[in-house]
């Protein structure tokens, strides 16, 4: 316990340090107090101090977003809440928060913690900080090389997980709602929607065959990748059948109609994408379940919003430009991109840049994740033009044409400076920058050119 | 008109690999029948031969599945292999054919033992790399390969008279090797992962003729050869970390 004292004293002088980096240097240290208590103490999580209810939420997608969401409502319905929303989600975010909460003497100072855990750390944080309610949102395909494939992430997140918490889970992923089988658990479902197909659509699916018997599964609807209804027309497993559910959606009136027991809710719909529907599910799911009242949770969900800083729409000289950031390196990330840009009305062209390119100067990328990209989203008549950027253009050229894109729509350029040129920039046609997240830099520049070219009178 | 038989690829896509097979059905068109076989079916190659058999990398879960289907059919995949038909199984998929899987927990799962080694799996240490490497042909011709691995295991075998690939950086089979990949006969297993085929295009031409299909123009063939010839040139570069 020395040591741990030890660490506990370290990492709280690191986080006036943390403090003044990000007042003087503008520099970031979300991580750091925790990393210093981890390497004192590797034991520093089994001994924090902790709240006395732990809710932890994981998934590929919308964790954060959920975390915050869940922390937010339950601020504003008068609970004191200590949350890693702005820090690190592995072991030593976590260890950071926990930190935050508690006093030199160890003692938390917050009855409730909502933590977002990374699904690859599952097994450096659950032993230790044992959830008591576990939200798991979806087990989605991630990069290849850190978590392999989702049925590898749930045999992680299924050992590390304790036996006592109470799972909250997605009854739409077949996947992550088999997680802890023996668990208590509620699980939440949106209805079939209008829109919904019958048949698989994506090049990705993580769950085409039945786990029990191997035979080919049949949807009920599918809304994309694996996630939707499904069952095995031979030995019968099928989604489980959800406590919540998403019966309707009024887009217009900007209210979702939630169904549970004998009980129908109607909440504001704080955003139309269907995967912020899944988070507001799972929100309200968790909420109700945790004994927070109906009216408490509309008027909490009506006070919120969902800041997209994913995308950025702009009017320049009377030409629309959209950006979109996509998750580089995750197929189904920038799936959703092409599929959500394509949808836009309109006549459109695009300037996509979603290579590494740190990766690309000190090695040469693996771009096997662009043949599991559905590029054959964008072989669409409204799109015109397609403007590819960077030192693998050829590779995206060849992906584009694979998709079936006329080459007569496909430029490539590794020099940020040569897109105006190869824009159209007419009215009525937007212009779309789809960038990868870590590209900050490129994305600037590609901006920044973009809006130039339209300044400087290259409209049609 | 030659066969094309993709065994498993509802299970067995786990980088964008299925895009092989969506590559040699532009490049063939019509000169080949394609036939994709799900998990629950019985194989095409066990009743009538087949010019080329394909499988690609898949979660550890199913390599259980795929042994466990192609066990009974495990004497006709030799006498396929014997008689020199195209087989290529990329990633994990070519493990089944080896002696064994051995677990962190020291079990073993039996493969088919179509080839001496086993694969060793050690699943919290992610194995991820690239390769450049050279193919010789039957004349002497070389052509150099490039891929990627993402893995979780190793192979361990005398694969010193039956390799793909001459590892020229990067490792081979495991990290004390620089031959890549098993090879017998026409049966070629590489730890190489995705659309191998797409990104490497004169190894695909070559196993085409060596499948029966002749001398054939790949599917935008020109944009496949520029991509190639820049990666090409990345992987030879010293100055970047390929391996």
């Amino acid at each position: 316990m020395i040591k741990f004292y030890i660490a506990l004293v370290a990492a709280k002088l690191s986080v006036l340090g943390c403090k003044v980096l990000k007042n003087v240097m503008h520099r970031n240290g979300t991580n750091l107090p925790g990393e210093i208590a981890l390497k004192i103490c590797p034991g520093f999580l089994r001994y924090v101090g902790r709240p006395e209810t732990i809710i932890t939420v994981t998934g590929t997608n919308g964790k954060t977003t959920t975390t915050n969401m869940i922390a937010d409502a339950l601020e504003m319905t008068g609970h004191k809440v200590l949350s890693n929303r702005a820090g690190g989600n592995i072991a030593s975010g976590i260890a950071t928060c926990l930190l935050n909460g508690v006093n030199l003497f160890n003692r938390c100072r917050y009855p409730i913690g909502v933590l977002e855990v990374d699904e690859r750390s599952s097994l450096r944080i659950y032993p230790y900080v044992q959830p008591d309610y576990a939200i798991c949102t979806n087990l989605a395909r991630d990069s290849c090389m850190r978590n392999a494939h989702p049925h590898y992430i749930f045999d992680i997140i299924d050992r590390a997980l304790p036996e006592k918490s109470l799972m909250i889970l997605n009854a739409d992923d077949i996947i992550s709602s088999s997680l802890k089988k023996d668990n208590r658990r509620v699980y939440y479902a949106i209805d079939k929607q209008p829109g919904d197909k019958t048949e698989s659509f994506n090049i990705i699916n993580d769950m085409r065959i039945c786990p029990d018997c191997q035979e080919l599964l049949t949807y009920d609807y599918v809304r994309y990748n694996h996630i939707g209804k499904v069952r095995c027309p031979r030995c019968g497993l099928h989604s489980p059948d959800a406590d919540f559910r998403v019966t309707a959606v009024d887009r217009e009136k900007g209210l979702v109609t939630i169904v549970h027991g004998a009980e129908t809710e109607t909440y504001p719909l704080v955003s139309e994408s269907i995967f912020n529907l899944y988070n507001e599910l799972t929100v309200v799911t968790f909420l109700r379940t945790f004994g927070i009242g109906a009216e408490e949770i509309r008027r909490a969900l009506a006070d919120t919003q969902i800041v997209s800083s994913r995308y950025k729409s702009e009017t320049v000289e009377g030409i629309r430009v959209i950006s979109t950031m996509a998750k580089g390196w995750i197929a189904p990330a920038v799936s959703v991109v092409f599929d959500f840009v394509s949808k836009l009305p309109g006549r459109k062209e695009i300037v996509l840049m979603i290579e590494d390119t740190e990766d690309n100067i000190s090695s040469s990328e693996n771009l096997s994740y662009i043949y599991e990209t559905d590029f054959e989203f964008l072989n669409k008549p409204e799109i015109e033009n397609i403007v590819v950027v960077g030192v693998r253009a050829k590779d995206y050229l060849l992906r584009l044409l694979l998709a079936g894109v006329d080459r007569e729509k496909i430029h490539c350029t590794d020099r940020i400076g040569e897109i105006p040129q190869l824009l159209h920039f007419e009215q009525g046609k937007d212009v779309h920058i789809i960038y990868d997240l870590h590209q900050m830099d490129a994305y600037a520049q590609i901006h920044k050119a973009v809006t130039d070219g339209i300044k400087g009178g290259r409209t049609a | 008109m030659i066969i094309i038989e993709a065994l498993y690829t509802e299970a067995c896509n786990l980088f964008g690999d299925r895009f092989n097979m969506d590559y040699l059905e532009k490049s063939l068109g019509s000169r080949a029948a394609f036939c994709y076989t799900s998990l629950n079916e019985t194989p095409r190659f066990v009743t009538e031969n087949v010019n080329m058999l394909y499988m690609g990398p898949m979660p550890e879960r199913e390599q259980g599945y795929v042994i466990d289907r192609l066990r009974p059919y495990t004497d006709r995949l030799r006498e396929l292999i014997e008689a020199g038909t195209v087989m290529l199984f990329t990633g994990n998929a070519f493990e089944v054919f080896g002696s064994y899987i051995e677990n962190e927990d020291g079990s073993r799962i039996e493969g088919l033992g179509l080839y001496e080694g086993h694969a060793v799996r050690k699943m919290m240490q992610r194995f991820n790399g690239t390769f450049l490497g050279t193919f010789t042909d039957e004349t002497g011709s070389q052509i150099q390969t490039i891929g990627f691995k993402s893995q979780f295991t190793h192979t361990y075998a005398d694969n010193s008279s039956g390799y793909c690939f001459q590892g020229i950086r990067g490792c081979g089979i495991n990290p004390e090797t620089k031959l890549e990949g098993i090879r017998i006969h026409n049966f070629f297993g590489t730890y190489l992962i995705g659309p191998i085929l797409v990104v490497n295009p004169y190894f695909t031409k070559y196993l085409l003729r060596l499948a029966g299909a002749g001398d054939v123009t790949l599917a935008f063939e020109d944009d496949a050869v520029a991509a190639y010839e820049v990666r090409l040139k990345e992987f030879n570069d010293p100055k970047r970390r390929i391996g």
